[in-house]
């Protein structure tokens, strides 16, 4: 087969193009270290807390915890201290908040010792602003695991589903978290969610890249052109592509995982791993074959540059990979339903985060086989249009 | 791959034979009309100036444009695009048409391997192309980093490697110096010699003497053809040259 040596070849070049090889191992792992102390960096959030009636027993304790939890500031806010209407508390509180004052404020209330009293959990309740996830999330972590080390002093609370088994655990003595977002919802878990994403992205942005810029060079050198006088078909070129990128894609694609294990310590299966290479591997496919139509529907290099942004950008915003579409108005989900790294993303999530079988998704998958082979398909017509017409 | 098989000799041991050809581009008709019979074992001089039709006319022979109308037949009955007829034609186009990446000999084993020569046969003639382009020195060079007169070998080197029967070379001597002006037309005369067909073109219409035949080309039509020194005879002219300048204005006149 001359696909091989069109892989060869292809091989040959990027090996011995050091600036390439950057683009497809080095720049990933720089940029997601990057956005990975982005996401997590350790920023002080600030906290208040306001307690009223017989709640304000607990106050100096919970104080105390949270003084010596580095990742908060216990910060004052402007709540007069006799208001204790309910109603009133909160819309100042949510003031606070708006402002920008306080990052999250714990509120306990009069009935939370009561319920204790009459062996119930009790409720705390936690306000954030929640359009941070990286502040939210450091809020309810510094106040639920204030609220741990509270509740291994308190009497343990008699649940009639409980066990004598689990009677005695922290888990059984804590009070109910009420988490109250004015904007967004606390299952947002900011690297949960962005991190499976990101190495789809890059298979499917720097494939298209370099495919697009290494087939227009094919056309405009005329090397492009000796193969079509040669005695192969256009299919094996484009096959000796494919296998060509295959390579540096399934390499870059293990680079980019591993390293996600080393940076985040984020353990997968072998399924996982296995499944999520799969995902990669035909986003690679569809990215490699847009690259090849978009190198043959520009004349000239300069244009194929122009179908970066244009193929890339929209795929950014709108395939739910940082900004959840359904932020967006109704229209862009539609559209969101022409882009392949929607379906990428979709499975990437469910494969990473969900821990669901690949088989799940199949119907995700058979949509990114469906672009694969439509893409070749126009593909196909329009080189034979281009080729045969230029002169 | 039919690299080497050659068993078909077309009608008047012709190589190429073309009949009624036209190509229209738009408004624009590059071949109109065009008949040619070329004899094997020959060079073949296409001769014109700049826009006659002359790349046009070869990338229909190298199957890379479809003829608006009329019929192109290559080693006597094969059509331009099968496989067959590709694979004995060795096409080198205008423009330097080989990968800088890549070492002298990385290029000409990657169009050796895609015309399907195996291993020893590639080693062997791989080796005799850059023998015969006097690249031997240079095999590990990448292209990038050598002179344009050495890369113009190793595109002709690289349409040579698999021994083509019809060598098609489209204005191989353009913007190259007078040394390896000289030096491209004996080696082809060598090729020819060893019993390759040739066609070629160039607007350097005077170099082309050393061809057997020539034909002039302009404006998509032939205008004359037949050995330089009948033509150069028939014009009663000195050179090629001014045997094209008087051929052009008596079919001007004529027209």
């Amino acid at each position: 087969m001359n696909i091989r040596w069109i892989a060869l070849r292809i091989i040959q070049e990027i090996v011995r193009d050091k600036r390439t090889l950057a683009l497809l191992f080095v720049v990933p792992i720089v940029v997601m270290t990057l956005i990975y102390y982005a996401l997590a960096t350790d920023e002080i959030a600030k906290v208040s807390v306001v307690s009223r009636g017989t709640a304000r027993l607990f106050d100096s304790e919970i104080i105390n915890v949270l003084e010596n939890d580095d990742d908060v500031e216990l910060v004052a806010i402007d709540i007069p201290d006799e208001e204790t209407d309910p109603d009133i508390l909160v819309e100042l509180i949510k003031k606070e908040l708006i402002a920008g004052h306080v990052d999250g404020v714990l509120y306990m209330d009069e009935q939370l010792l009561l319920d204790r009293f009459s062996d119930k959990r009790g409720t705390i309740h936690i306000f954030v602003e929640g359009s941070k996830p990286i502040i939210t999330s450091s809020v309810f972590a510094a106040i639920s695991s204030a609220m741990d080390d509270l509740a291994a002093g308190l009497p343990v609370v008699i649940d009639s589903s409980c066990s004598a088994f689990c009677a005695d655990s922290v888990n059984n003595k804590t009070m109910d978290m009420e988490k109250h977002l004015i904007y967004g919802s606390d299952e947002y878990r900011l690297i949960d969610f962005f991190l499976p994403v990101f190495p789809t992205f890059f298979v499917f942005f720097f494939t298209f890249i370099i495919s697009t810029i290494s087939f227009q060079r094919e056309r405009l050198r005329g090397t492009l052109e000796r193969l079509q006088a040669a005695p192969i078909r256009f299919y094996e070129i484009v096959g000796g592509y494919v296998f060509g990128f295959f390579i540096f894609v399934t390499l870059q694609s293990i680079i980019i995982e591993s390293y996600i294990m080393v940076l985040i310590e984020f353990e997968f299966s072998i399924q996982q791993f296995v499944s999520y290479s799969v995902v990669v591997i035909l986003t690679m496919l569809v990215s490699l074959m847009l690259g090849l139509m978009a190198s043959f529907l520009a004349a000239n290099e300069f244009q194929a540059i122009q179908f970066i942004p244009l193929f890339i950008l929209p795929q950014i915003f709108l395939s739910d990979m940082i900004w959840s579409i359904d932020s967006f108005p109704k229209v862009f989900k539609y559209i969101s339903y022409a882009f392949p790294l929607t379906y990428s993303n979709k499975v990437a999530r469910d494969v990473m985060i969900r821990n669901k079988p690949l088989i799940d998704s199949w119907f995700s998958l058979l949509v990114l086989v469906g672009f694969i082979l439509l893409i070749l398909t126009v593909m196909t017509i329009i080189a034979n249009r281009k080729l045969r017409k230029s002169d | 791959m039919a690299n080497n098989v050659v068993e078909v000799v077309g009608s008047n041991n012709s190589i190429l034979d073309i009949e009624n050809l036209t190509k229209v581009f738009g408004k624009l008709t590059a071949v109109d009309d065009l008949s040619l019979s070329i004899p094997s074992k020959t060079i073949f001089g296409l001769l014109g100036p700049n826009g006659a039709g002359k790349t046009t006319l070869i990338r229909m022979i190298a199957g890379l444009v479809h003829p608006t109308k009329g019929k192109i037949r290559l080693f006597g009955n094969l059509p331009p695009e099968s496989l067959k007829a590709r694979g004995q034609i060795g096409y080198m186009p205008q423009d330097i048409s080989i990968y800088p990446g890549l070492s002298v000999l990385e290029n000409i084993y990657f169009f050796g391997r895609i015309y399907g020569l195996e291993k020893e046969k590639l080693i062997r003639n791989a080796e005799e192309a850059l023998e015969f382009v006097e690249l031997s020195a240079k095999r590990n060079t990448q292209v990038s980093e050598l002179s344009g007169g050495m890369v113009r070998r190793v595109s002709l080197a690289t349409a040579l490697v698999h021994k083509p029967k019809f060598l098609v070379l489209d204005e191989p001597t353009a913007g190259v110096d007078p040394l390896l002006r000289l030096k491209i037309w004996t080696l082809l005369e060598e090729l020819a010699s060893e019993g390759t067909s040739i066609l070629i073109t160039t607007h350097h219409i005077s170099e082309a003497r050393e061809c057997g035949n020539v034909v002039f080309m302009r404006n998509g039509s032939l205008i004359d053809q037949g050995a330089p020194q009948s033509i150069m005879d028939k014009y009663s002219a000195s050179d090629l040259e001014s045997a094209f300048v008087k051929a052009t204005e008596e079919r001007g006149n004529s027209v």
